[in-house]
């Protein structure tokens, strides 16, 4: 902070320099910088001394009292230099350095302060808005990474659960702690990653719900045996995979289908695939949009708890469709 | 309201969905269920034999949408009513409220279900037509539909050589014969325009099944499609179309 407030009067005091060709330069830039020194630093030391006063102001108010503060210390200053002037003024190498004539002196430099001070009062006052608008931006990001459930899988769990509530009010109280434990899952907060056997339980808990609605069109095969259970994986990462491939591969299907879900450990990477079969296509259907947004959110999510060491890759093949998730073990 | 009876067809792919409305339509006083069925070839079949006064109708289900079975049945002469049911399909709800569909949301609620029961008009087979327009994943149909007396005979859109226009009808050329269709051939064109192109006024044919295009002496060109002896002739206005697409495939 002190380094700034150097740089900052230094940089005005070559400025004022440059602009005056006529003098000996060397001289003068020291002259001006000693001057401006001075001004920079006190101010700096009451801004710092008055910061806390002036923290309760509004944005204008405190801007108008930093402003007043600024115009006053520079006045201090003018004077106090002038007083030096007079008081030695005897020895002539140092009154040349220093100002005598008053009035024109004050004028100048109050008009000068106004100046730099709302300058920079602007320069503060934008980054403070463009870090504050980073900060929210950052904020809804992550809110929006957050791995949201399908609006479709709620309504169809819902109408689920009113079925069951009837013919079997068990399996119906079963669903609806099942659908709690995920909806709480999807409000965590997304800085916490989970266990893997915490993700994993999600997972098959999802599976529950859509196995009560599916039947036996849905058949999913765990090989995870392998996987360290306490590494630490970004929340809903298998879970919204498992989504994918019953939304897009068993759904779709009439007769069902299989989808396998493994994962091993290589090299210091955890490695999950989950796959499941393709509907041959028909003419005229296009391949969702909704998949590749789903695919998107993962990665980003990856990417900001990794950097660039997580990874997702798909590979499509004419009837069966995997992704495979890659990132860093830690525990 | 017992004077007149409702009768339901109800069509959903999951077994929770189509058991609470069918205890919800039971339950109603003067409506009855007058099948259950879980895809849209077997309503297309039901619907000839029951004789359901209105269907309730899934729109997501493997095999064929139900906006893909509401169509079909618009060539019925009869058609039944129809009331779409949907969890969450935002495509196809868009639609519906611009052509004041009935549709209900599951889950559904009693109330709102005897209410669209009531009021489902038919709907006539222009509107029918409409619904597929404008949702994407719904687009084109996977079949078209027959009808031979009450029932609707189904014919995939792969198996299709071509369309035919005469007089009146449009026949249907495919794997297993020629049957007559109650559309027109303008209207299949843009709806089967990525696989099909006109080789003369009244013929749109199938790219798929084009075999080669041939030179008839000086006369012009046909086309020669695999599994058909007789040549379909080109005319001239559609030659350089037809190439480009022939090309492009």
């Amino acid at each position: 902070m002190v380094f700034a407030v150097v740089l900052i009067a230094e940089l005005v005091a070559l400025t004022l320099t440059l602009a005056r060709p006529d003098t000996a330069f060397l001289t003068e830039l020291a002259r001006i910088s000693m001057f401006l020194q001075w001004l920079g630093l006190t101010s700096a030391a009451l801004l710092c001394y008055s910061r806390r006063w002036l923290a309760r102001l509004t944005v204008a108010q405190s801007s108008s009292a930093a402003f007043a503060l600024l115009l006053a210390n520079t006045a201090v200053i003018s004077l106090l230099a002038l007083w030096l002037g007079t008081a030695f003024g005897a020895d002539g190498r140092v009154a040349a350095a220093l100002p005598s004539e008053h009035w024109p002196f004050l004028l100048r430099n109050a008009g000068i302060c106004v100046i730099v001070t709302a300058l920079l009062l602007r320069y503060f006052f934008v980054t403070h808005q463009w870090q504050k608008h980073l900060r929210a931006e950052a904020h809804s990001r992550i809110q929006a990474l957050q791995a949201r459930i399908r609006p479709h899988f709620l309504f169809n769990s819902l109408n689920t659960i009113a079925a069951l509530t009837r013919s079997d009010p068990q399996r119906a109280e079963e669903a609806v702690e099942d659908l709690a434990d995920l909806f709480r899952a999807t409000l965590r907060d997304s800085h916490s990653p989970l266990r893997l056997k915490e993700e994993l339980e999600l997972t098959r808990i999802y599976q529950r719900i859509e196995a009560l609605r599916l039947g036996d069109r849905l058949h999913v095969t765990w090989d995870v045996g392998q996987l360290p259970m306490r590494a630490f994986v970004p929340g809903l990462t298998v879970q919204p995979l498992l989504e994918n491939a019953i939304y897009h591969g068993i759904e779709p299907l009439e007769g069902g289908g299989t989808v396998t879900v493994s994962g091993r450990v290589a090299g210091g990477e955890i490695e999950i695939v989950v796959s499941n079969p393709v509907a041959p296509k028909n003419p005229g259907t296009e391949e969702r949009v909704g998949n590749r947004l789903a695919l998107d959110n993962i990665r980003q999510r990856l990417d900001l708890a990794y950097g660039g060491r997580g990874s997702l890759t798909v590979l499509q093949e004419p009837d069966r469709y995997s992704v495979t998730l890659r990132f860093p073990y830690s525990e | 309201m017992n004077a007149v009876a409702l009768n339901a067809l109800i069509v959903d792919d999951e077994l929770p969905a189509r058991e609470r409305l069918q205890r919800l339509v039971a339950e109603l006083p003067g409506c009855s269920v007058a099948g259950v069925c879980s895809n849209g070839a077997d309503a297309l079949a039901l619907v000839g034999k029951l004789k359901p006064t209105v269907v309730l109708l899934d729109i997501r289900m493997p095999g064929m949408t139900g906006i893909e079975v509401a169509r079909h049945l618009g060539a019925l002469e009869n058609p039944p009513a129809i009331v779409f049911t949907t969890a969450y399909d935002e495509y196809a709800l868009q639609a519906f409220e611009s052509q004041a569909v009935g549709y209900l949301l599951k889950p559904v609620r009693r109330e709102r279900l005897e209410q669209a029961l009531k009021h489902a008009s038919r709907l006539s087979s222009p509107q029918l037509l409409k619904l597929g327009t404008p949702a994407e994943p719904l687009a084109a149909r996977q079949h078209v539909a027959v009808r031979l007396r009450d029932e609707l005979k189904l014919i995939p859109v792969k198996e299709i050589r071509y369309f035919r226009a005469d007089q009146k009808y449009v026949t249907v050329r495919h794997a297993r014969g020629e049957d007559l269709l109650d559309e027109s051939l303008k209207q299949l064109e843009e709806e089967f325009a990525r696989d099909f192109v006109r080789a003369h006024r009244s013929v749109l044919v199938a790219i798929a099944h084009v075999e080669a295009l041939e030179r008839l002496g000086d006369e012009g060109y046909a086309l020669r499609l695999r599994g058909e002896t007789e040549p379909l002739v080109v005319s001239r206005r559609q030659l350089a179309e037809l190439r480009k697409r022939l090309a492009s495939h």
